[in-house]
């Protein structure tokens, strides 16, 4: 009994550190602080921040055709919120309608559902969890949703001339979205 | 790159919210199901316990219920393998690693991922030495419960949001430490038992500079504290055998008040989960081995729940003890 008790711990410590061990999945073990954002270069096309964002047209919950630079063209700013009507998305929506939303009224701001796939299911959502108040963009085949490299929740700042501004991340407690907004020019 | 917090949401409960697990004995073995409690006497013990969790919609932060949307269909499997070794008359320590599978189809989108979860390293101490089992109150020091007095610390093995993940599907914890202080309260007096646990958490803080492996701008970030309380009262149904049957009932309270990002509130981590539970338990004559199902219920109602998903958990268990 007692080797086989033994036996019993070493295997589950020996399988629990050779998984822990894998390649990329110890950092929560310990964190690192250091800024690790790769240097982009200015003008060029892509996700990061100082980027230029990519263009994209998506339909609105209400079959309309929604051009990202055509939107820039008459607002001081677009924000893009990823959502997938969760209860940590819905805690950042009601943020958003809150708290930043009625601050920026030359801002246009948009929900990107992911995941309902197609206009009627993702208004039926909207309108279930009570959101009409805020144009949604239905992104039917997830492009938009790759091609910004998003998760859910990520939310993404871009001013007038398509840059992406110091947010291309999590809304967390929407406190970077108000600071980063009330910079725009 | 789908589900992404959501399955940290469900990971959550998998790892901080899951109700009491279908643990082995209380001091006399076959009793209620609490923590990975090494039976008075015994030398180790080896548990194995496979929960399984349905998605039912959720709670949001005004303690509304939403259903999910139509064609949801969420689940969590958790192979938890504990061991607990005796390290003293009055001193007991547990490990209990966590294998987790999601098996989610999600609108129209589906996902099925696996992983190590986050892993539990527990210390606890008896304040008696004694059983505390009786079959008569002939003394007022019959009374007296079996106390146990715990410290467990979580260690953040399974993949979070911040590790070195290429998608959100290969969730599997929450990645922050935590220091869990336990108080366990169990009285038997033969043929009923009640017990009653009060868990206090603190997680620590950390430094994030990764979301799902994308390189962010550093910020500190810190989970809430972390609060639980259940309570269980049931019935041992003595088999001609000697072998017990234990009925129990329980009902649970957690929260997990707002955490931090930079020091400043973090709107979206406050938590609560109201449930209950149905718990049989079959144990042998000698209390070697304990075979535990139980099932855990939370009210897909508004009001009992708070910016947490709504969930339903059966257990299957096994412990077994060595003298």
């Amino acid at each position: 009994m007692f080797s086989a008790r033994h036996l019993i711990l070493v295997t589950m410590l020996i399988a629990s550190l050779g998984l822990t061990g894998c390649d990329g999945m110890t950092d929560d073990l310990l964190p690192s602080g250091d800024d690790k954002r790769p240097d982009v270069e200015a003008g060029t096309i892509g996700t990061q921040v100082g980027q230029l964002a990519p263009d994209f047209s998506l339909f609105d919950t209400l079959g309309n055709s929604r051009g990202l630079y055509n939107e820039l063209s008459n607002s001081t700013g677009v924000v893009l919120y990823f959502t997938m009507w969760c209860p940590i998305c819905e805690t950042h929506m009601s943020n958003l309608r809150t708290e930043v939303i009625p601050n920026f009224p030359t801002v246009k701001f948009f929900l990107v559902d992911y995941v309902m796939g197609t206009i009627e299911y993702s208004r039926a959502a909207q309108e279930a969890y009570g959101y009409t108040d805020i144009e949604t963009l239905v992104d039917t085949d997830q492009q938009v949703f790759n091609l910004y490299q998003a998760s859910m929740g990520t939310t993404v700042v871009i001013d007038s001339a398509g840059n992406i501004v110091r947010m291309n991340e999590d809304y967390k407690d929407g406190v970077k979205l108000i600071e980063t907004l009330q910079a725009l020019p | 790159m789908l589900f992404s917090r959501a399955k940290m949401a469900l990971v959550a409960g998998a790892i901080c919210f899951s109700p009491p697990s279908v643990w082995a004995a209380s001091c006399c073995g076959g009793g209620s199901a609490t923590s990975l409690i090494l039976p008075k006497f015994s030398k180790s013990m080896v548990n194995i316990a496979l929960d399984i969790e349905n998605y039912n919609g959720f709670w949001d932060s005004n303690g509304d219920y939403l259903n999910d949307p139509a064609g949801s269909d969420l689940n969590q499997y958790r192979l938890n393998f504990g061991y607990a070794h005796r390290m003293a008359s009055r001193w007991q320590a547990a490990i209990v690693v966590p294998y987790v599978w999601n098996s989610n189809q999600y609108a129209g989108l589906s996902s099925n991922t696996q992983g190590l979860g986050d892993s539990t390293l527990g210390l606890t101490y008896e304040a008696f030495d004694g059983i505390k089992c009786v079959w008569k109150v002939r003394d007022w020091k019959d009374l007296i419960p079996a106390a146990y007095f715990g410290l467990a610390l979580t260690v953040p093995t399974g993949i979070s949001p911040y590790d070195n993940v290429e998608n959100s599907f290969d969730i599997t914890g929450r990645g922050f430490y935590r220091l869990d202080g336990n108080i366990l309260l169990d009285k038997t007096i033969y043929p009923w038992n009640a017990s009653l646990l009060f868990s206090y958490g603190k997680y620590l803080e950390r430094d994030v500079n990764r979301e799902y492996g994308n390189y962010v701008e550093p910020y500190k970030k810190e989970l809430g504290d972390r609060m639980l309380g259940t309570a269980t009262f049931g019935y041992t149904h003595f088999l001609e055998s000697m072998d017990t049957m234990t009925f129990s009932f329980s009902y649970s309270h957690l929260e997990e008040d707002a955490g931090s990002i930079d020091g400043r509130p973090d709107i979206s981590s406050e938590m609560e989960k109201n449930s209950i539970g149905a718990i049989v338990a079959y144990s042998t004559m000698n209390r070697d081995w304990v075979y535990k199902l139980s099932f855990i219920h939370a009210s897909p109602d508004s009001g009992q729940g708070q910016n947490f998903p709504v969930t339903d958990i059966l257990t299957l268990g096994v412990s077994h003890v060595f003298r």
